[in-house]
């Protein structure tokens, strides 16, 4: 069992994945790791000691709100929702993203063209 | 204020983190057991994928905004918890740094009211005060001056200008909003207010408050109607002047006093916050200087352009700087000192006229005790490093007894910054502990040197002493200082805990490598405050001996039992008929007093800081030059009185005061200089003026100091008194202290409404002579036992510590055949080498800075050997002492205990 990312991830990238997975109903920190690991194909393992002091920072920021509730085994347990300020931020971030990314891989292709 | 809020419900957020992570590691642990891990095996594995939890909780607050407050609410309460631990550790530590930062605080206290505080006026930058300059000093000029301005190069500048002049700079209503004009204090007789008084006036313009921007308490201030010619007399009292004198009545408005025998009307309080102008001098009440002639004040002439007696301060106009109104006053003064009526200079002279920022230019005490309180300000600077390198040295071995502390907190994921911080918020905790302690030791200690200075004063000394924002931001900086000054190494050294050893339980490691640095730097450390000791130690002893000379040097007189005291019966209305008969009439009285041998009387006392000179001729003696002579006008039995030997001829009697044959006695050294071999008896002297008494001497005395204890004995002519205020000597049997208060009843029964000027002791005044030195070397002395006290405790602490780690070695050493001596010996020689480093060091140091004390020295040279050596002596014994308890212990060593406690 390996415990370190497979990947390393871009700095600011992780807030942009817990918004993404957060934006999709609430849900409590444990299954937000678990939700990003399946939805990467478990390519992603994201470890506690990044996020929750991601999700503190968010909360902190006024993007995530959190309530107390019980969770499907009946503990009590930290729920995450974002707010109307963070999905805006997800929407923009996540446009940006996608901008991004095009336009690295436009330049990694051409490049790639022009050597070969 | 969410921050605020979360600070508050901190303790719910850190129990819903715990909360959060806890569910976290369950479901992971659950997670785990469902694919079929058995718990145990499964807690052991998500532990491990988890690492530092704590790391994590520390990030998560970091995330939130407050993690700075928060952590640092938690760093104090976790210090205070250290600090209530180990309550032996925190008291010393927290008296040394109250010692370090109490005595910082109280020189500061007097720094800051004699040089920095500013003046207690509205806008203070706007007033400026007028200075003159000359390449020599000024022609046909009367100058009276109080002190408000540093007297330069033998008065070749000061700050009194004439009325005249004044009145030109007033005129410049587009240079300055206000300009005012002062004199004095004088010393003003005042009655009506119970029994006679001395009370210091100041005898001001009538804007004098108005360009100030003071306003009256109670009543009213002067104003420009008062200045008139003619205007009724009335006076402004000081507020704290009123409290004391007249316990604040605020019936006191239209009251009428007598000063100097002349009536005046009280009209007001001035405002309490305004209580000084020229930094020290102490003012009772205020009245218009055109009173000056009703109080018999004979300098404060007006008209006379060449009479300069006044301070001029003036507001400048907005907009107008300071060098602009500078060049135009500049301009009036110097076309009046050089084609005035009587021009005072020549264009050679260069004289000129500045205007200078008021807080800069009126010096007043400034000028006299700025030197010795900036010498104090570098020794008390010294004493807080001391306390510094001693309270580091306590923590560095504290901190070895909380190694694993710091190894475990580390281990469970704690950033090294984040133990440096801690620890550095335990020190800072410490030293504002110690600020705290040390400001109460502050205020009684600057309330000891308010009294000490006073008690040397010449006249009232007032001093702002009282704490203000200046005061409270260097205590609380030198807290932060020390608090990081002493508290870095330490903590540094602490983050530095290793941890796979600590928690291995090594206590080997006690003697490893790590702790033999340890030791380096706390040796470092004690050499330090050896040598730190050592240079303040080197300056007081050096003062001690500076006044050791000048104790020793024959005054030509017997200083001893002598009771001074002064009184001017002119101001108390006395006509110059009636003075002769009074001064016999207290000296008959005063003599028959039990316990007096002599008395006599004088227009001066001699070593009292007084002088007076004239310029005469004596017959044969170069008929045409002038020759300079320090005079002294003495009543009957003055010689016998003070003991000053007869040499040849008669002394002054009885029937000399009222005789015209106006006989006079001369010292030694007149005669050495002036009579030019021949026989001094009936030769004439006198002054250079046809209308001058020319004196005949009739007696040759012994010579003795006049002004100071320095330097030669001069000329000096001793001529019958007859006119004038008087010192009364009193030669007396029993200690003159104790017959005070029967002289005070003496002079109130022959007269009660002739107050007593400064009733003192002959020694006392020739103390008070020697003032800053004795200052300077009492402070020092005090500060420099206070270092090598703290570096004794320091040097205690390093050995007993040592001691302690080597206990082992100590047993086998012991065990082996050592004797006792040689554990003595192997503990001291350990204790004294650092002693000697540090004297040696310090006395190296002090070579380079003992320099500064140079001006106070006399007959001893800044680098005197004796000195030196003595200091060392005394710092090595006392190390020694320091060394001896430890080493003591070390040789009760039971090997037998002390190898079974591996």
């Amino acid at each position: 069992m390996k415990t370190e990312d497979r990947f390393d991830l871009p700095q600011g990238t992780l807030d942009l994945l817990i918004m993404r997975v957060v934006s999709l109903g609430p849900i409590h920190g444990y299954a937000i790791a678990q939700r990003i690991q399946q939805m990467s194909r478990e390519a992603l393992q994201v470890q506690q000691g990044s996020l929750y002091p991601a999700l503190h920072r968010l909360e902190y920021k006024k993007l995530l709100a959190a309530t107390w509730k019980p969770s499907e085994t009946g503990r009590e347990a930290k729920f995450y929702e974002l707010t109307a300020k963070g999905r805006a931020h997800l929407k923009t971030e996540s446009e940006n993203w996608k901008r991004l990314t095009e336009l690295v891989g436009l330049i990694l292709k051409g490049t790639l063209e022009g050597v070969s | 204020m969410s921050w605020l809020r979360r600070l508050i419900y901190r303790k719910k957020m850190e129990i819903d983190l715990d909360k959060e992570l806890r569910f976290h590691f369950e479901s992971q642990v659950a997670y785990k057991m469902r694919s079929g891990i058995l718990e145990g095996e499964a807690r052991r594995l998500t532990r491990l994928e988890f690492g530092g939890i704590d790391r994590i909780k520390e990030d998560c607050r970091e995330s939130r905004g407050t993690q700075w407050l928060e952590s640092i609410v938690l760093d104090i309460r976790y210090g205070i918890r250290q600090l209530r631990k180990s309550p032996g550790f925190t008291v010393v530590v927290v008296l040394t740094l109250a010692l370090g930062t109490g005595a910082n605080t109280a020189i500061f206290t007097f720094v800051n009211a004699v040089m920095l505080r500013s003046l207690p006026v509205s806008d203070p930058q706007r007033l400026v005060v007028a200075e003159w300059s000359g390449r020599n000093r000024p022609h046909h000029l009367g100058t009276s001056s109080f002190g408000d301005c540093q007297d330069y190069q033998g008065m070749r500048s000061d700050c009194s200008l004439s009325y005249p002049m004044f009145q030109q700079i007033r005129d410049q209503k587009n240079l300055f909003a206000n300009a005012m004009a002062f004199a004095g204090p004088v010393q003003l007789d005042l009655s009506g207010n119970g029994a006679a008084t001395m009370a210091q006036g100041e005898l001001v313009s009538g804007n004098y408050f108005e360009t100030l921007g003071v306003i009256a308490a109670l009543g009213r201030t002067l104003d420009s109607e008062d200045e008139k010619p003619g205007a009724e007399p009335v006076a402004v009292l000081d507020y704290g002047y009123w409290k004391r004198a007249f316990g604040g009545s605020p019936i006191v408005i239209g009251r009428t006093l007598r000063l100097n025998n002349s009536a005046f009307t009280i009209v007001g309080v001035a405002d309490s916050r305004f209580t000084r102008l020229t930094p020290g001098k102490s003012v009772d009440l205020w009245v218009a200087l055109t009173q000056g002639t009703e109080l018999g004040q004979v300098w404060t002439q007006r008209a006379d352009a060449n009479n300069w007696w006044l301070v001029v301060v003036g507001r400048l106009q907005s907009g107008v700087s300071r060098e602009q109104a500078q060049a135009a006053v500049n301009a009036l003064f110097v076309n009046d000192a050089l084609h005035g009526a009587k021009p005072v200079w020549t264009a050679a002279d260069d004289p000129h006229l500045w205007l200078l920022p008021a807080q800069q230019g009126l010096t007043g005490i400034r000028s006299e005790y700025g030197k010795p309180l900036m010498l104090l300000m570098a020794a008390v600077g010294i004493v807080l490093l001391i306390a510094c390198a001693n309270a580091a040295g306590l923590m560095l071995a504290r901190s070895a007894a909380r190694e694993r502390e710091m190894a475990v907190r580390l281990a469970v994921g704690a950033g090294r910054q984040r133990l440096i911080r801690q620890l550095l918020t335990e020190s800072l905790l410490f030293s504002f502990l110690g600020a705290a302690l040390g400001a109460l030791l502050a205020y009684s200690g600057a309330a000891g040197l308010e009294a000490f200075f006073s008690k040397n004063a010449y006249s009232p000394l007032r001093l702002d002493l009282e704490p203000n924002a200046t005061v409270l931001l260097f205590a609380i900086g030198v807290a932060v200082l020390t608090g990081i000054g002493f508290g870095l190494a330490p903590a540094h050294r602490g983050a530095r805990a290793n941890v796979a050893s600590e928690l291995k339980g090594n206590t080997a490691s006690a003697t490893g490598h790590r702790t033999g640095h340890r030791l380096d730097l706390g040796k470092w450390l004690v050499v330090m405050q050896v040598a730190l000791s050592m240079v303040v130690l080197a300056g007081a002893g050096l003062l001690l001996r500076t006044l050791n000379k000048l104790h020793s040097i024959d005054p030509g007189f017997d200083t001893r039992n002598i009771l001074l005291f002064s009184i001017n019966p002119e101001l108390a209305g006395y006509n110059k008929k009636q003075i002769p008969d009074l001064y016999a009439n207290l000296q008959t009285r005063l003599a028959a007093l039990p316990g007096v041998v002599n008395t006599s009387y004088s227009s001066d006392a001699i070593l009292d800081g007084g002088l007076s000179t004239e310029d005469m001729r004596v017959e044969g003696h170069a008929d045409k030059n002038t020759v300079e002579s320090q005079m002294l006008s003495v009543g009957p039995d003055y010689f016998d009185t003070m003991k000053i030997p007869v040499v040849d001829g008669r002394v002054l009697a009885e029937s000399d005061m009222s005789s015209t044959q106006l006989a006079a006695v001369v010292n030694r050294e007149f005669v050495r200089k002036f009579a030019g071999g021949r026989n001094p008896i009936g030769l004439h002297f006198g002054g250079t003026d046809p209308k001058d008494p020319q004196w005949q001497i009739v007696g040759v005395v012994g010579d003795t100091k006049y002004e100071s204890l320095r330097g030669a004995n001069g000329p000096t002519a001793y001529v019958p008194l007859t006119a004038g205020g008087a010192t009364f000597e009193l030669r007396t049997a029993v200690s003159p202290v104790g017959l005070m208060p029967a002289v005070r009843n003496v002079v109130h029964e022959v007269d009660n409404n002739l107050p007593i000027i400064r009733m003192r002791t002959q020694s006392d005044a020739v103390d008070r002579l020697l003032f800053n030195q004795r200052l300077v070397a009492r402070l020092f002395g005090l500060f420099g036992a206070l270092g090598l006290m703290l570096a004794s405790i320091g040097l205690y602490g390093l050995l007993s510590y040592n001691v302690t780690l080597r206990t082992r070695e100590i047993g086998i050493r012991t065990a082996l055949g050592a004797q006792r001596r040689d554990v003595l010996v192997l503990i001291l020689r350990q204790g004294i080498v650092l002693v000697i480093v540090g004297v040696a060091l310090g006395a190296a140091a002090a070579i380079g800075v003992t320099r500064l004390l140079e001006s106070l020295l006399y007959d001893v040279r800044p680098t005197d050997p004796f000195t030196f050596a003595l200091t060392a002596c005394i710092l090595i014994a006392i190390g020694l002492v320091a060394c001896s308890l430890p080493a003591r212990r070390a040789t009760r060593v039971d090997p037998m205990a002390a190898l079974r406690c591996e």
